[in-house]
């Protein structure tokens, strides 16, 4: 599904991203981890063609993401507020995004619906723009929007953070049963380890921009990284 | 603690991000100031002379106590549309061990650094000093300057109490302009005399000076009252905007469009809920005004259009140009987002023409009561407007792509040059030029129609080149998007 050929980025004399080689299949839960400054969210832009790359190229199902626009057909992502059109209300936002996939707007409507559980209430018909929301809230519409694209490809920075504890809970079970259902790759970084082992079936530790681990989870994962940070 | 918020003040301005930008126009604001200040001096030294060629015959101290409160009537109403709140800067601070009797003082003092306090001493001042101490003695001058700076404190505090008094204050900015304008016209038609007043007044110092103290005890008290008011309501929300219901709208005349209209509406939403933005687009209509003071009968009458062509396509094209200056910059919170999704970049650039020929398209029909002063102002306004759709477009959204700057579009327009770059300042020289370079050699063979036919088809031409100028702007944006993503990630 996604291939990371030479990959690298600089800022300033200092390496970002330094990923030589990496293979992610598709059907994948990928949990990236590492501590602030290791490259995730950078890796991350680079892979949504946010980013130019000083060097290698990230291949899309074959396709150089930075050389055509094919990715964007299959590919969800929500990293942070920058991704919201906060001036819009919830509902136009939701439209708005549902307009670029073909889906009109009793779609929409139909599809928000199942997500009633998950918005708690909160988000749909509260007389507010996006900016006016908590950041918590303001995720939950990201996070919303994105997986209604119906993507192949989901791309989650840090969707955790923020979140209170059931949508949390909720959001974890939703990545498992769409990866279930669907065939659903997700990349997903997190500072959670507790989640991140939780809910990827395979982790990929960085520091500094390179990756220094790369395994399947199992029983003993959450320990292992336990102590790899705790060093 | 004062200094040392003064310090972080100080701190914030000169390492702000966009401090090249901000520091040129502050000395371009400066120049501004300098310039108004210096007519005050000027005013205020020979106010006896002025006042004599400006109402010969009457009695210089009466015309000039007369003026006094109606000066200051004006400066309220200007002061309740352009003295800002000093809000925002107090946060960090408010959890800290402050008290907040400190941080009030704070906002307190810092509310008077503003230019509207300065202005005032230096027109009035002078001749408080010069003439009255010459005519009425020491003690009364000495009253004069007291009661004039009492009207400043009082004038200041004011503002600043009913301004976080009434949340709301666009009606509440109506209704103080229509307490003076209703005043200043009683005034006009002698019905009640406001000079009279002010006059009665001063004349009442100039026998009893400490009678100026009640001034200075009407300053205290709304000084007090404005400090016991922001200690109890020290909350962050309760200082900003009160937010009512936001509804869901659809512009349904741009559906027909297609994915075009749906990014032109997303766009004149972000246009209609912004404060920058709403300033920038009501500075448009204040534009139309413009004609009337480029056009003069004598040029119309000997088709001298070459000297009326910069208010043409200026006024005609206002929107392309106070909007276009800033393009992408407006999206720049969500300029990822507009990246990731899928949205055809060639879309995108046709959403910008569309507004831009719909914003042009009306105010160019607005603008068309110029053709009752002559109809040759109309074919003037034909060409303008043929230019600014067909180039001008081209030339804005040109430049855009060489903008990465960042724009916080949250505050007012006014006074505003957070986001101003070079590529402003550059901006307006190819758009005006260009037409003036069509007009020129037509105007030097006396050719004035020539002229104008030339700019309107230079505009027509490149009006129907359009797919060609879209190509050539989806290319550069292609190449230019990484550098204006990262640019406003800042």
């Amino acid at each position: 599904m996604l291939t990371f050929k030479n990959l690298k980025k600089t800022y300033g004399g200092r390496t970002v991203v330094d990923i030589n080689n990496l293979n992610i299949r598709s059907g994948e839960t990928i949990g990236l981890v590492g501590n602030n400054g290791a490259g995730k969210t950078t890796l991350f832009r680079m892979l949504l063609d946010l980013i130019r790359p000083d060097s290698g190229e990230v291949l899309s199902k074959d396709q150089n993401v930075a050389q055509n626009d094919h990715w964007k057909d299959y590919t969800a992502s929500y990293l942070d507020e920058g991704f919201l059109i906060d001036y819009l209300t919830p509902e136009e936002y939701f439209t708005f995004i549902g307009s670029l996939h073909n889906l009109s707007v009793a779609h929409v409507v139909d599809y928000l619906r199942q997500y009633e559980e998950f918005f708690n209430g909160e988000i749909l018909n509260r007389g507010k723009y996006i900016r006016d929301f908590s950041k918590g809230n303001q995720n939950k519409v990201g996070i919303a929007a994105a997986l209604m694209q119906k993507p192949e490809l989901l791309v989650l920075d840090e969707p955790f953070a923020n979140l209170d504890p059931t949508t949390q809970i909720r959001l974890k079970s939703l990545i498992k049963s769409l990866k279930q259902t669907h065939r659903l790759t997700t990349l997903i970084s997190s500072h959670d380890l507790n989640h991140v082992t939780d809910v990827c079936d395979r982790i990929i530790l960085l520091e500094k921009g390179l990756i220094i681990k790369d395994f399947h989870t199992d029983e003993n994962s959450l320990k292992e990284l336990e102590a790899y940070f705790s060093e | 603690m004062l200094s040392t918020f003064l310090n972080h003040q100080w701190k914030d301005f000169w390492r702000s991000r966009n401090k090249a930008g901000s520091i040129a126009a502050n000395i371009l604001l400066g120049f501004f100031m300098l310039y108004f200040l210096v007519v005050a001096i000027g005013v205020g030294f020979w106010m006896a002379m002025i006042i004599g060629k400006a109402f010969p015959g009457q009695n210089v101290i009466t015309v000039f106590n007369g003026f006094i409160l109606y000066y200051f009537l004006f400066d309220l109403a200007i002061r309740t549309q352009m003295q800002e709140l000093p809000t925002l800067s107090i946060v960090p601070y408010l959890h800290l061990n402050i008290p907040k009797k400190t941080i009030v003082n704070f906002l307190n003092i810092k509310s008077l650094f503003s230019f509207f306090n300065l202005l005032p001493l230096f027109i009035f001042i002078p001749f408080s000093v010069i003439k009255i101490g010459a005519t009425y003695g020491a003690i009364t001058s000495l009253m004069y300057v007291l009661s004039i700076i009492s009207l400043i404190v009082f004038n200041n505090y004011l503002v600043l109490y009913l301004k976080r008094k009434s949340i709301n204050n666009f009606i509440y900015f109506i209704c103080i302009i229509g307490f003076v304008a209703v005043l200043a016209g009683l005034d006009y038609f002698k019905i009640i005399s406001v000079r009279n007043a002010s006059n009665f007044i001063f004349v009442a110092i100039a026998k009893y000076p400490f009678l100026a103290l009640v001034f200075t005890l009407a300053a205290g008290l709304i000084f007090v009252l404005n400090s016991k008011y922001l200690r109890a309501n020290l909350y962050t929300e309760e200082l900003s905007t009160k937010d009512d219901k936001k509804v869901s709208t659809d512009y349904a005349f741009l559906n027909r469009f297609g994915r075009v209209g749906e990014l032109a509406a997303l766009e004149l939403k972000l246009i209609l809920r912004h404060k920058r933005s709403r300033g920038s687009i009501l500075m448009g209509f204040a534009f139309l005004a413009y004609g009337f003071i480029f056009y003069k009968d004598k040029m119309i009458a000997n088709d001298d259009f070459g000297k009326m062509l910069f208010a043409a396509v200026f006024m005609t094209g206002i929107s392309i140009i106070s909007y276009g200056q800033f393009m992408f910059a407006w999206q720049s919170t969500h300029f990822d987002g507009l990246l990731v999704n899928k949205i055809d970049f060639k879309n995108f650039i046709k959403a910008k023409f569309l507004l831009f020929t719909i914003s042009c398209t009306i105010i160019t029909v607005l603008a068309s009561f110029y053709g009752f002063m002559s109809y040759k102002l109309l074919l003037l306004h034909l060409a303008a407007y043929l230019y600014n759709i067909g180039f001008a477009t081209v030339i804005v959204l040109y430049f855009a792509t060489l903008n990465y700057k960042r724009l916080d579009i949250t505050k007012s327009a006014s006074f505003n040059w957070q986001g101003v770059g070079a590529t402003q300042w550059i901006l307006g020289l190819p758009f005006i030029l260009i037409p003036i370079l069509i007009y020129v050699p037509f105007g030097i063979m006396n050719k004035p129609y020539y002229g104008l036919a030339a700019i309107g088809l230079f505009g027509l031409i490149t009006l129907l080149m359009r797919n060609f100028w879209i190509n050539l702007l989806v290319k550069r944006f292609e190449k230019q998007r990484y550098k204006i993503a990262e640019g406003f990630r800042e």
